[in-house]
């Protein structure tokens, strides 16, 4: 006679029991931090802004050890390089969220992080921009896209205002000055703000005698830096590239002329590395007004550390921007990962809205995001080169040095 | 049915249903190559049918994208009516730089630079432009919208697709009118011998710059899209030399003065720009610009191998006129 094939009291005992397991598994597993945070880079690595891109990445590189040291979150870095073209960011930041990023960083590049914007936001997936200056980007009413940087406005505002905290700290008070600039976009742009800004500003005490633009690939500066010095302007404000401050600062040795000095109010040049590299001792004494990290910072210390490991042969110093601003737009990323408990894009936009990171590497108040998804009180630090170096001299708090001002003569650098 | 048009037919059905099955990336891609496709046809107008050399066709794009943008941004007038105008300017800037050029007698090389020259100037005066954001770009009200708005032109990635697709197709439809009309076969007379053309009675002046009309006028209709699409425009951006050179790209790969040259060169290009980034992060490389690698390997083929581009000696394999 066969054995009945019905269940036993054991056998549904068992199946009860792996019933209730199994049940439960995807219960625990929804509710379990998920592994890892996969954060997409994209930045410009190629194109004309190759370099900037690449010491971007710099900065995104270091960031997941460091990050798992502060606060033991596991990030997996999806690189992509949108090779300076508009097209292709758009193209490679869909690519990034087809492969399964959770959260977009980049791009450098207020065209590219516009493109880019509507497709994190067509896709509801959040994008934290590292650094991109238009201001219209987080005017924009977007959900899902968070600034962690300065607009073009706060760069001006705040480089004019450490022009007059320099004259302040150094007891001077210039009331000349010869305004040069790059007749490129962003030097018309920069001009267009310190017009509008610099009359608000009657504290600085100081009038501009003359505006003089010129070509950024010019390779001659000869009549330009002539006609500055016949100003007899007590200083020289200057918005510049790197290739040109190099050629300006040459030709003013060349005609002897001596300024107070040389203030950027928020230009690139001066304190890139090939300034240094171009200029020797010439390079001296320069000061860029810039957003710029606090070296005294205690992340700083740790990013720096961490940076040297994966770049022997470096200078954290000649990245600090670039390296600062990408760290910490991975940094606000993880730490919303790590209080969202999720990798779901619309908990971790929400996780990033409430973001307050006090501890941070970057100059000014906590990254703090507003309605719009931008961070206030971003600040600048005044970087002058002194011995080899850009070193930040003011705001005092951050200072690693004073600030010399008026400069020595070209004759004593 | 002939050869030609069980192909177009067999392209169009695989282009229509493509967004179904295609992700957001290789929407995106579509999307690119459908843009390079319309822009080349475009250009070939100039350049296949004509024989005018212009490496400054991002002047016309430029153009259409600020009259249409900034029509959207300071009078909320869609794009669709700003089209006509859009149009109408780069026609028009396409007739005087034609009437210039063509009326002193500058061609070849020449009008070549003449065209980059007037591409470059505009886009230093449009840094100058406050009314259109000048150099700190112009950025057009994102609103957000699931649900299609033909109107304004904002919807989903698959309406901007489909969009361009309509365009692609309206594109090469007009240009295979053009090329069995009249002017097709003046403007290939006067490309394959000017003095020619003109002892045998075509005033070669007028339909040359007819030619640049229809070329400008037709690329203005891209720089509308990308303006809508990317809804953020400066002019460093936009009227950049390598937006021109991109241009010309699709067709020179394709095949200049073919109907099916143009896509096909932008499909290529563009495919193997992506499959060899693609291929090379499969591999664990990542190497920064080797799309820009790509462009100039196959170009450099191209060149060599296939003078006439890869469209002509494909078509007569397939059998195909």
């Amino acid at each position: 006679m066969a054995r009945s094939q019905g269940i036993d009291r054991r056998s549904f005992t068992t199946a009860l029991a792996a019933g209730v397991a199994t049940s439960l598994l995807p219960l625990r597993s929804a509710r379990a931090q998920p592994a890892k945070l996969k954060v997409g880079v994209i930045l410009p690595r190629s194109g004309t802004l190759g370099l900037t891109g690449q010491s971007c990445q710099k900065g995104a590189d270091l960031a997941p050890g460091v990050i798992k040291e502060l606060l033991g979150v596991d990030l997996e870095l999806m690189n992509a390089d949108f090779e300076s073209n508009v097209d292709t960011a758009r193209t490679r930041a869909e690519r990034l969220i087809q492969d399964g990023a959770h959260v977009l960083v980049g791009p450098f590049d207020s065209g590219a992080a516009a493109a880019i914007a509507q497709v994190a936001e067509q896709r509801g997936v959040p994008l934290i921009i590292n650094i991109a200056a238009a201001p219209q980007i987080t005017e924009q009413g977007y959900r899902f896209v968070f600034r962690n940087f300065q607009t073009a406005t706060e760069i001006v505002k705040n480089g004019l205002d450490l022009v007059g905290e320099l004259f302040q700290a150094t007891h001077t008070a210039p009331t000349t000055a010869v305004y040069m600039h790059v007749n490129d976009t962003f030097g018309q742009a920069m001009t267009k703000g310190i017009t509008a800004i610099l009359p608000q500003r009657t504290q600085l005490g100081f009038k501009i005698l003359d505006d003089i633009g010129y070509d950024p690939a010019a390779k001659d500066l000869t009549v330009e830096v002539s006609r500055a010095k016949a100003t007899k302007a007590d200083f020289l404000l200057l918005v510049s590239r790197l290739n040109d401050a190099v050629l300006l600062r040459r030709e003013m040795v060349k005609q002897r002329w001596n300024p107070m000095g040389i203030v950027s109010p928020g230009s690139p040049g001066m304190y890139e590395e090939q300034y240094f590299k171009s200029l020797g001792k010439l390079s001296e004494y320069s000061i860029s007004n810039v957003p710029w990290y606090n070296p005294q910072a205690k992340l700083t210390k740790l990013v720096e550390k961490a940076f040297l490991k994966q770049n022997p042969n470096d200078k954290l110093v000649f990245h600090g921007l670039n390296v600062g601003f990408t760290f910490e737009a991975i940094l606000v990323a993880a730490d919303a990962f790590k209080r969202a408990r999720s990798t779901d894009p619309k908990a971790l936009a929400e996780a990033i809205r409430q973001t307050n990171i006090t501890d941070k590497m970057t100059l000014g108040g906590p990254i703090k995001f507003n309605a719009k998804g931008q961070v206030e009180g971003i600040g600048s630090a005044c970087v002058q080169n002194l011995n080899q170096l850009p070193t930040v001299v003011l705001p005092s708090a951050a200072a690693t040095a004073k600030p010399v001002f008026p400069t020595p003569g070209y004759k004593k650098t | 049915m002939s050869r030609a048009a069980l192909l177009l037919t067999g392209l169009l059905a695989v282009a229509l249903v493509f967004p179904w099955l295609a992700g957001g990336y290789a929407l995106s891609v579509g999307t690119l190559i459908l843009y390079f496709a319309y822009t080349s046809q475009s250009w070939n107008v100039m350049m296949g049918f004509a024989g005018q050399l212009s490496l400054g066709h991002a002047l016309y794009v430029g153009i259409g994208a600020y009259a249409a943008g900034a029509l959207f941004y300071h009078f909320g007038i869609g794009p669709w009516a700003g089209l006509p105008l859009a149009v109408a300017l780069a026609a028009l800037a396409g007739v005087v730089i034609a009437c210039l050029a063509f009326r002193f007698g500058v061609s070849g090389v020449y009008f070549a630079l003449l065209t980059i020259a007037f591409a470059e100037f505009t886009r230093i005066g449009f840094d100058h432009v406050s009314w259109t954001g000048g150099p700190g770009g112009m950025f057009l009200k994102v609103e957000q919208r699931d649900s299609i708005d033909l109107v304004h032109l904002r919807g989903p990635p698959a309406l901007y697709y489909y969009v361009m697709l309509a365009l692609t197709a309206g594109a090469l439809a007009l240009c295979s009118r053009l090329l069995g009309s009249r002017a097709g076969y003046y403007w290939r007379a006067i490309r394959e011998n000017e003095e020619a053309a003109q002892a045998l009675g075509i005033n070669v002046f007028r339909w040359k710059v007819l030619a640049m009309a229809i070329s400008a006028g037709m690329t203005a209709i891209s720089g509308v899209f990308f303006a809508f699409y990317n809804n953020s425009l400066f002019p460093e951006q936009v009227f950049n030399t390598g937006r021109s050179i991109e241009i010309v790209l699709g067709s020179v790969i394709g095949g200049v003065g073919t109907l099916f040259g143009p896509i096909f060169g932008a499909a290529v290009f563009t495919l193997l720009s992506e499959g060899a980034t693609e291929a090379l992060r499969a591999v664990g490389w990542e190497i920064p610009g080797s799309k820009g690698v790509v462009y100039g390997v196959v170009l450099l083929l191209v060149i060599v191998f296939l003078p006439q581009g890869i469209w002509p000696p494909l078509a007569r394999r397939l059998g195909i006129r």
